[in-house]
C-alpha cells in the first residue's frame, strides 16, 4: 500500500451535490500508474459523477484532486486533457456525419499552412485504428454507417490519439460484440503495461475478474472499499454494491410446457439482405430469446414485427389472423397489442426533457381519453400505478425524465408500454448499461408478464440473461434462424456455438439442433463471423 | 406540460416585465413632453390589443409548427392568398373559403414536410413563392374585386359590448389552441414530436398526422388573420402579409418557445405578441425615425432572447 512516489491520481474528501441530492460525499480514492482500476456500483452510486469530476466535465463542491501529488483544478475538460486525462463515455461522443478520420482528430487536427492536412489526418486515423486492431475500418467512411460496436472502437482509437496517462472507460464494452471485446482487453492490458492508469466502469463481473487489478466499490455516493480484485469473491462484491444479498438473480422459469395456440406466428419473414426466411411462433406465457452475435438481424426482426421497416416480405399472423402491420400506431392497438422496448432509450425510448408522467402515458393517450380530452384524473392514477409497480425512484412525476438515473429511465420506457397492457412484448437489449438491482427487477417483471399471459421476445447481448430468462432461444446468424435452443440446451456452450453457426462435436441435445436445419460446420462462414459480419457491410 | 397555461414560466415573466417597462418608459416620455399618460389609458390599451390580435392569431398558429421544431415561412402569402381569394368571391362564402385555402396550404406544407421529408424551411419557402406567383397570375390580367365583406370589416373593427371584436376572435382562437395544447392527446403528441420524433413514432404516435395537423392549424390561423386584415384596411392587396412573418416568429420565440421545438407555453406567445406590438407603437409615438425604429426593434428582440437564454437555462 505504501509507495514512496505519490499515486498518479488522488482524490480526497470530494463531494458533489445536485440540488438536495448528494451525488458524491467525501470520497477518497487513489489510482496508481500502470494499473487497471475498476469502479463498481449500482447506477446512481456516483460512479459517473466521479468520472466526470476526474475528466473536468463537472467541478466538485468540496475536496481536492491531485495528479502526481500536485493539487489540480480543472475548469473544463480541456484542462483535464492537458493533464493527460482522456475518457470514453457511455454516451458516444462521435459526430455521425463526419468521417472516422475527422472524428479521431476532431479537437486537434493536424495542420499545414493553417488548413487541415487531410493526408496526415488519414494516416493518423489509420495508425490509431491499427492500434485498436481495427485495420478493417476505412478511415474515410462515415461514423453513421458503422454499427454501434465499431463506433465504440473508433471512440477508443480517438481517446488513444491523445496519449492519455489516465484513461476512463465508462461502460467501455457494453456496446461491443465478441471479437471487439477481446481486442479491447488486449489494448487495455497493453496500456497498463505502458504505465497508464485505467479507470474502468463495468457492470460485467467476469470482465472485471479478467481485467482489473484493483476494485473500488461505491454505494449511494460514498466510497465503500478499495481492494485487490482477487481478495474478494463475486458474492462479497455484489453484496457491497447493493447492500443486500442477491440469492437468485433470475426468477424461476415456467415449469410446464407452452400450451394453446401461438399469439404470434411468423412465416418466411424476409427484409433486404438482413432477414432471410425467418419463421417461428410465440405462445402466450413464454419468454423467447434472440441470440447470436450482435448485428445478425435481431434488431431488424424486432423492428419488422413492429411495422417500422418498409418492404418486409413474409407473413405475420396474430392469433392466427394474417396482419400487415403498417407502423407502431397499428402494432400497439387492438387487436394486435404489441410493444417494443427499443435499443436506445435516450433517442428512441424517451422524450428526455418531458416529464416522467408525460413519458409514461405517451403510448396510451387514446386509452386515457374522455371525449376529445385527456382524462386528467385517470392519467394521474395510471402514472401513480406504474411508478409504484415498477418502483421508479422519482419524488415528483412532473420532473423531466432526463434527471433520472439510467436504470430508472429504462423503467419509465417499460412503464410506458405496460400501461398499454401489451400481449406481445418485443425487447431490444433492455438491460444494457443498467445496474444489477434494476436488472433483477426487470427479469422478475418479464416473468410476471409472461405468467400473466403475455408473450415476450427478448434480444440480449448478455448470454447470462438468455440462459437465465428464456424458455427458448432462437439463434440468429446472418439474418437466419440457424438453431432453436430449448430448456436445458440453453447454456453458454450452445449459445456461443450457435452464434458462430457451429454445432458442437458432442452436442448435448442434437435433436433440438435439427430444428434450425443448418447446424453443420461451415468453416468459411464462421471465420467471417469472427471478423464481425456487420463490420464488412461498411 | 399540462400546466402550459396557468404557470408563468420565466420567459413569460420576463416578457410581462418588459411590457410594463415599455409602457412606463412610453408614459414617462409623453408626460415629459407635457402631455398625459396616454399609454396607460384603457382606450389606448384596447386599441393596441386590437392591433395585437392580428399578429396574435398568426403567432398562435405558427407556434404549433415551431413546437414541432419546424417553421412555416409560407405564412405571408398564405395570408394574402386567403384574403385576396375571399374578397374576390365575396358574400357569406368569403371567410369559409379563406379558411379552406389556409387549411389546404397547411396540408400541402405538412405533406411535404412529413412524407417527402423536405426541411420545412425550404418547403414552406417554396410554397410561399408559388402562392405569390399564383396571386400575380390571378390579379395580373384583370382587376378582381378586392373589397372586404361587411363581416370581415366587423371582425376587424367592430365592437361587442365595448370590446373590439378582433380581440374576442383572438381570445376564442386562443382558447381553442390552449385546450388543444394542454388537454388533448394531440397537444401531448405535439410536444412529444417536438422533443424527439423517433421516440414519439416508436410510441405509436401518428407523427405524420401530427405534423400535417399543425401546419393546417397554422394555415387556418394565417387565413383568418388575412380576412381580418382585409377587413381592417377595407380591402385585400398583394403583399399584405409580408410585414407579419418576422414579428410572428419573434413573438413566439420571445415568449419562450424553443426554436428547436418541444418546449413553450401559449401564455408566452400571447405576451410576446403584446410586447412586440407595444414596442412598435411606443416607438412610433415617440416619433422615432423609421431607421431608428428598426434598429431598436431588432436590438430589443436580440436582447430579449439573450435574457431568456440566461433565465430559462438551455439544453441542446
Amino acid at each position: 500500500m505504501t509507495s514512496i512516489a505519490p499515486p498518479l491520481l488522488g482524490l480526497s474528501a470530494v463531494s458533489k451535490r445536485y440540488g438536495g441530492v448528494h451525488a458524491l460525499r467525501g470520497v477518497d480514492l487513489e489510482g496508481r500508474a500502470g494499473s487497471i482500476h475498476a469502479v463498481l456500483g449500482e447506477n446512481g452510486a456516483g460512479k459517473s459523477t466521479l468520472m466526470k469530476i476526474v475528466a473536468g466535465v463537472v467541478r466538485p463542491d468540496e475536496g481536492q484532486i491531485r495528479i502526481d501529488g500536485r493539487p489540480v483544478a480543472f475548469a473544463s475538460p480541456k484542462d483535464a486533457a492537458a493533464q493527460g486525462i482522456a475518457c470514453i463515455f457511455q454516451e458516444l461522443s462521435l459526430v455521425p456525419d463526419l468521417s472516422i478520420a475527422d472524428n479521431i482528430s476532431i479537437t486537434n487536427p493536424p495542420r499545414r499552412f493553417g488548413l487541415i492536412d487531410r493526408r496526415a489526418q488519414r494516416r493518423r486515423a489509420e495508425e490509431l485504428l491499427a492500434r485498436v486492431g481495427c485495420e478493417d475500418i476505412h478511415p474515410l467512411s462515415l461514423v453513421k454507417d458503422l454499427p454501434l460496436s465499431r463506433r465504440q472502437m473508433v471512440e477508443i482509437a480517438k481517446a488513444l490519439g491523445r496519449d492519455p496517462r489516465i484513461l476512463i472507460l465508462d461502460e467501455g464494452t457494453s456496446a461491443l460484440t465478441g471479437g471487439d471485446v477481446e481486442r479491447i482487453y488486449a489494448i487495455v492490458r497493453r496500456l497498463r503495461d505502458e504505465g497508464v492508469l485505467l479507470l474502468y466502469i463495468s457492470h460485467r463481473m467476469n470482465e472485471i475478474r479478467d481485467l482489473a487489478d484493483r476494485c473500488s466499490v461505491f454505494r449511494n455516493g460514498a466510497h465503500v472499499e478499495t481492494f485487490d480484485t482477487d481478495a474478494r469473491s463475486d458474492d462479497e462484491i455484489v453484496r457491497m454494491m447493493v447492500g443486500r444479498d442477491i440469492h437468485t438473480v433470475f426468477p424461476p422459469k415456467r415449469a410446464e410446457a407452452r400450451a394453446g395456440a401461438p399469439v404470434l406466428e411468423v412465416r418466411g419473414l424476409t427484409w433486404a439482405e438482413r432477414l432471410r426466411d425467418v419463421s417461428f411462433a410465440l405462445h402466450p406465457g413464454e419468454i423467447v430469446g434472440l441470440g447470436g452475435l450482435e448485428g445478425q438481424g435481431q434488431r431488424e426482426l424486432l423492428l419488422a414485427l413492429f411495422g417500422v421497416l418498409r418492404g418486409v416480405e413474409g407473413e405475420v399472423l396474430v392469433d392466427g389472423v394474417p396482419r400487415r402491420i403498417s407502423g407502431p400506431g397499428q402494432a400497439k392497438s387492438t387487436p394486435i397489442g404489441m410493444a417494443l422496448i427499443p435499443e436506445d432509450r435516450k433517442t428512441e425510448g424517451l422524450m428526455l426533457p418531458m416529464s416522467v408522467a408525460d413519458n409514461v402515458t405517451a403510448a396510451s393517450l387514446s386509452r386515457l381519453r374522455r371525449g376529445p380530452f385527456i382524462d386528467a384524473e385517470a392519467e394521474r392514477r395510471s402514472v401513480e400505478r406504474m411508478v409504484e409497480r415498477l418502483r421508479i425512484k422519482v419524488d415528483d412525476v412532473r420532473r423531466p425524465v432526463s434527471t433520472l438515473s439510467g436504470g430508472n429511465q429504462q423503467k419509465v420506457v417499460i412503464a410506458k408500454w405496460l400501461l398499454n397492457e401489451p400481449r406481445i412484448v418485443l425487447m431490444n437489449d433492455p438491460t444494457r448499461g443498467i445496474d444489477v438491482g434494476t436488472k433483477q427487477e426487470i427479469y422478475q417483471l418479464l416473468r410476471d408478464l409472461a405468467d400473466a399471459g403475455a408473450a415476450v421476445l427478448l434480444f440480449s447481448t448478455d448470454y447470462a440473461e438468455l440462459i437465465g430468462c428464456c424458455d427458448r432461444v432462437l439463434m440468429l446468424y446472418e439474418g437466419r434462424v440457424v438453431r432453436v435452443l430449448e430448456g436445458g440446451e440453453i447454456d453458454e456452450m450452445n449459445l456461443v456455438a450457435g452464434a458462430f453457426d457451429l454445432s458442437l462435436a458432442a452436442p448435448p441435445a442434437a435433436a433440438g439442433a435439427a430444428d434450425g436445419g443448418r447446424a453443420h460446420v461451415d468453416g468459411a462462414r464462421s471465420d467471417a463471423a469472427r471478423v464481425d459480419a456487420r463490420g464488412s457491410h461498411v | 406540460m399540462r400546466l402550459a397555461l396557468p404557470t408563468f414560466d420565466r420567459p413569460s415573466l420576463l416578457a410581462a416585465g418588459s411590457i410594463l417597462v415599455i409602457l412606463l418608459a412610453g408614459s414617462a416620455y409623453t408626460l415629459s413632453m407635457g402631455g398625459a399618460a396616454t399609454f396607460l389609458t384603457p382606450g389606448y390599451l384596447l386599441q393596441q390589443l386590437q392591433i395585437a390580435s392580428f399578429l396574435g392569431l398568426i403567432a398562435g398558429g405558427l407556434m404549433m409548427v415551431i413546437l414541432l421544431g419546424h417553421i412555416d415561412l409560407s405564412v405571408p402569402w398564405t395570408l394574402t392568398t386567403a384574403a385576396v381569394m375571399a374578397t374576390a368571391v365575396g358574400g357569406p362564402a368569403a371567410i369559409p373559403l379563406a379558411l379552406a385555402i389556409g387549411c389546404a396550404v397547411g396540408v400541402v406544407n405538412g405533406l411535404g414536410v412529413a412524407y417527402l421529408r423536405v426541411p420545412s424551411m425550404i418547403f414552406t419557402l417554396g410554397v410561399n413563392t408559388v402562392l405569390q406567383g399564383l396571386m400575380v397570375l390571378h390579379t395580373g390580367g384583370y382587376a378582381p374585386q378586392s373589397q372586404a365583406t361587411p363581416l370581415m370589416a366587423f371582425l376587424a373593427t367592430g365592437r361587442v359590448l365595448g370590446l373590439p371584436a378582433a380581440v374576442l376572435v383572438w381570445i376564442a382562437v386562443s382558447a381553442v389552441l390552449v385546450v388543444i395544447l394542454t388537454r388533448t392527446p394531440l397537444g401531448r403528441a405535439i410536444y412529444a414530436v417536438g422533443n424527439r420524433e423517433a421516440a414519439a413514432y416508436l410510441s405509436g404516435i401518428g407523427t405524420n398526422a401530427v405534423v400535417i395537423t399543425c401546419f393546417a392549424l397554422c394555415g387556418i390561423c394565417a387565413a383568418l388573420a388575412g380576412c381580418m386584415l382585409a377587413g381592417y384596411s377595407a380591402k385585400a392587396y398583394q403583399g399584405m402579409g409580408n410585414a407579419y412573418l418576422l414579428p410572428a416568429i419573434a413573438a413566439v420565440v420571445i415568449g419562450g418557445t424553443h426554436v428547436l421545438g418541444g418546449r413553450g407555453t401559449y401564455t408566452g406567445t400571447v405576451l410576446g405578441t403584446i410586447l412586440i406590438v407595444l414596442l412598435q407603437s411606443v416607438l412610433s409615438v415617440m416619433q422615432m425615425p423609421d431607421a431608428g425604429r428598426q434598429i431598436i426593434y431588432g436590438l430589443v428582440i436580440i436582447a430579449m432572447l439573450l435574457a431568456f437564454r440566461r433565465a430559462g437555462g438551455t439544453e441542446g
